[in-house]
């Protein structure tokens, strides 16, 4: 087994966690909440975009489309309603509050779809196992590269956001001290309300490339929700960069874990993840402070 | 009156809240106020319907149903609704046992497909609803604890739907030893009948007579595993085993190549619904999807709704079933044969029927003929000894505790079936088609097997 046949899907596996993990990643940088419902969300609109296929023939690339804004205003609905209430409760509450939201979004989607397991991939004829054949016998899926591509452009995007744009420079001041943000004439309480927004666009990305790979159920969310946590724990949480190198890690680990053995996958990606968290409490904790100085904190 | 009765009712449901303790220091005067508000309106509520209940408790015969309704293992629970409101239709005028005649009420209650919860459940219907017979169906998550919580308290228990093995064995039950168990009782199909399925099922095609398997590291795989591939191995095929994977995976490349490096022309697997999809999904980026000519899944691909979500990578795909409504039986409790069943069913919700229908119902058949077998219903060791040696016609055949492989256990059949494109004009994408019969040579076969690819 070449290791082009190891490294090729491990690397396109993390392109496809750190899409998952971007929404998470991008609202733990900006308000230093730990959102428990991102699986959840990411399934419901996963639900929303097969219903535009299922009922309208709306093509799921299109569909995402039209989700956005909708996603959106749920976003800043969410804020609103939600994550600033609790934030005023500590570090605990918005846990507890976005996992009861979980809950929530899960048994809604069960009364309203009932158990019936569904994906989107029916509906985007055989995009989701088409390959490229590379030389050497190495199948590269197009759905993968396509995930890999849109996490590339994603993060960087958001990259240019917050670093270029006056709207990036906002959510940066907010992120580090509000307080400090309001006394020079920024909205806090708004800016917050775009990062909950953006990152509940980010789930709906999420939720597509999620629908389009596997199967999912209403109570499909949370089992989502670990590998996407566990890249933005490898990755640094908060830093959008990280988040990607994060993802790859874990999805190298598991490739190279599962040709050791095919049980290796998912403890190789398991132990990779905590020998980061333990190094990092030890090690990794002065040369991000390095880095981060180095880096301007793009976070 | 069973209505009044049933378990969703609220004034069941708040009179649990009202029992809880409530252990917090400090629960704000005002919610405790609330919750004991609610709580005698509640009792209020429940009052006449607990004294109605006591003065009626001799001739009310109470039958506990526990599935899987929400959480992961729903799709198994989906159809027991329909299938329960088409029981106490037909036992709305009661039951007669032993010349007595009793009016029945099922309470249904949902495992949320969590087994602590299904224990739970258990024991509130054994202590509070005192049910003279329970039933439980579907997975080891729910006919386990279920079952254990009545072999505790001495109720009698009949189950349905999980392999045999992992329900006596898996429940400390030693091989060669006379069974251990008083008052639970199963039926379903076992390794065994996989084996026959299988065995005959791939000789229908021309094939290099190696089988690629994927069993995960679970309950199921593992007796799989070490059950059924060695009677595979037996019957002349040669098995490819990758070796056990963790649930929940999301990349397969190197089992896939191995299949591949090996020419697997047949491929089993026992995995569940979202990991056989992105399974078969890389194995069809990888091209070996091309490769194979039988594709053999069980646990997932089991209804409609799972096949469906693999598009045009779900045809062909061959399944064992253990009901199919071309089956030749007759409910003996509602006197439906499986295509009025199913038929009622696609009338009543609007979807495709599922092989869970037929389960279902021969379970509450089993219950009941075991209730009436008993001559005397309210008894319940004699309910419990009537299902020791029960033969019953159920919606899936005779079901025999007498012949049963170990005691407290009798087997039902697993029949070959494939997933085909449905004929133009059908209501729905894939038709289910029964295409090898040799665990129950009374189902007729319809359709000749096709290569998958």
């Amino acid at each position: 087994m070449s290791w082009i046949n190891i490294l090729i899907p491990g690397i396109l596996l993390g392109g496809y966690y750190a899409l998952l993990a971007s929404g998470l990643s991008f609202l733990f940088g900006v308000m230093r909440i730990i959102n428990l419902a991102h699986g959840s969300l990411a399934v419901l609109a996963a639900y929303a975009i097969w219903i535009m296929a299922d009922r309208h023939e709306i093509n799921p690339f299109i569909g995402v489309l039209i989700l956005l804004p909708f996603m959106a205003m749920l976003g800043w609905a969410l804020h609103r309603l939600i994550f600033e209430r609790s934030l005023k409760g500590g570090a605990l509450i918005p846990i507890l509050s976005t996992f009861g939201l979980a809950m929530l979004i899960d048994n809604l989607l069960f009364q309203n779809f009932g158990a019936d397991t569904r994906s989107l991939a029916p509906y985007v004829d055989s995009l989701a196992y088409d390959s490229w054949e590379l030389p050497g016998n190495v199948y590269v899926g197009q759905l993968s590269v396509i995930v890999f591509v849109t996490a590339l452009l994603v993060l960087g995007g958001l990259h240019l956001l917050l670093a270029h744009t006056h709207l990036g420079r906002r959510i940066r001041a907010a992120a580090q001290d509000s307080d400090a943000a309001q006394l020079v004439g920024i909205d806090a309480r708004r800016t917050y309300a775009i990062a909950s927004a953006i990152a509940l666009m980010l789930v709906a990305l999420a939720g597509l490339s999620l629908a389009l790979r596997t199967t999912f159920d209403p109570y499909a969310g949370p089992l989502q929700l670990i590998f996407a946590f566990e890249a933005v724990v490898i990755g640094g949480a908060g830093s959008l960069w990280g988040t990607l190198l994060g993802g790859v890690i874990l999805g190298v680990a598991q490739s190279v874990g599962a040709h050791v053995h095919p049980q290796g996958f998912l403890i190789a990606g398991h132990l990779v993840f905590l020998i980061i968290l333990i190094a990092r409490l030890y090690v990794l904790d002065r040369l991000a402070v390095g880095l981060r100085r180095l880096r301007g904190g793009s976070q | 009156m069973e209505k009044i009765l049933t378990p969703s009712s609220p004034e069941i449901e708040e009179q649990g809240v009202s029992t809880t303790p409530h252990t917090e220091n400090n629960p704000g005067r005002s919610r405790r106020d609330f919750i004991s508000a609610a709580g005698a309106v509640g009792l209020t509520l429940a009052v006449p319907g607990s004294v109605w209940a006591q003065a009626a408790a001799k001739n009310t015969l109470k039958v506990g149903f526990i599935s899987p309704r929400t959480g992961a293992l729903a799709s198994f629970g989906e159809t027991d609704p329909h299938v329960l409101s088409l029981a106490r239709k037909a036992l709305a005028s009661g039951l007669t046992v032993g010349g007595k005649q009793y009016a029945v009420q099922i309470i249904d209650r949902d495992s949320q497909s969590d087994p602590s919860r299904a224990a739970q459940l258990a024991k509130s219907l054994i202590n509070e609803d005192k049910v003279d017979m329970m039933l439980a169906i579907s997975t080891p998550e729910v006919v386990n604890p279920v079952s254990d919580a009545c072999e505790a308290a001495g109720v009698p228990c009949m189950s349905s739907v999980m392999p045999w093995e992992a329900w006596y064995f898996g429940r400390g039950a030693k091989p060669g030893a006379p069974s251990p168990f008083k008052w639970s009782f199963h039926f379903s199909f076992g390794v065994g009948n996989f084996a026959r399925t299988y065995i005959s099922q791939w000789a229908l095609i021309q094939t290099n007579r190696k089988v690629g398997v994927l069993y995960p590291n679970d309950a199921d795989g593992n007796a799989i595993r070490a059950n059924l591939a060695p009677l595979l191995a037996k019957a002349g095929f040669t098995i490819v085993d990758p070796g056990p994977y963790e649930t929940g995976t999301t990349d397969y490349s190197a089992q896939i190549a191995k299949f591949k490096a090996e020419k697997c022309e047949i491929f089993n697997t026992f995995p569940i619904p979202p990991d056989f999809a992105t399974f078969w999904r890389q194995a069809a980026q990888q091209g070996y999807t091309k490769m194979v000519k039988i594709a053999q899944i069980a646990k997932t691909g089991l209804f409609p709704s799972t096949v469906e979500a693999l598009g045009g990578l779900g045809f062909n795909l061959a399944s064992g079933a253990y009901w199919h409504k071309d089956y030749p039986y007759k409910s003996s409790l509602t006197g439906l044969s499986g295509g009025q069943l199913a038929n009622s069913y696609e009338v009543a919700a609007g979807k495709q029927w599922t092989q869970q229908l037929g389960a279902t119902m021969a379970l509450l058949d089993a219950g009941f003929a075991a209730l009436k077998a008993s001559g005397d219903a309210k008894n319940k060791a004699a309910v419990a000894k009537a299902m020791s040696t029960l033969k019953a016609s159920t919606m899936v055949g005779t079901i025999d505790f007498a012949k049963g492989p170990v005691g407290n256990v009798a087997t039902a059949p697993i029949i070959g079936t494939q997933w085909v494109k449905a004929k133009p004009g059908s209501k729905h994408k894939f038709d289910y088609v029964v295409t090898d019969n040799a665990d129950d040579k009374n189902v007729p076969v319809s359709a000749k097997l096709i290569p998958y690819s």
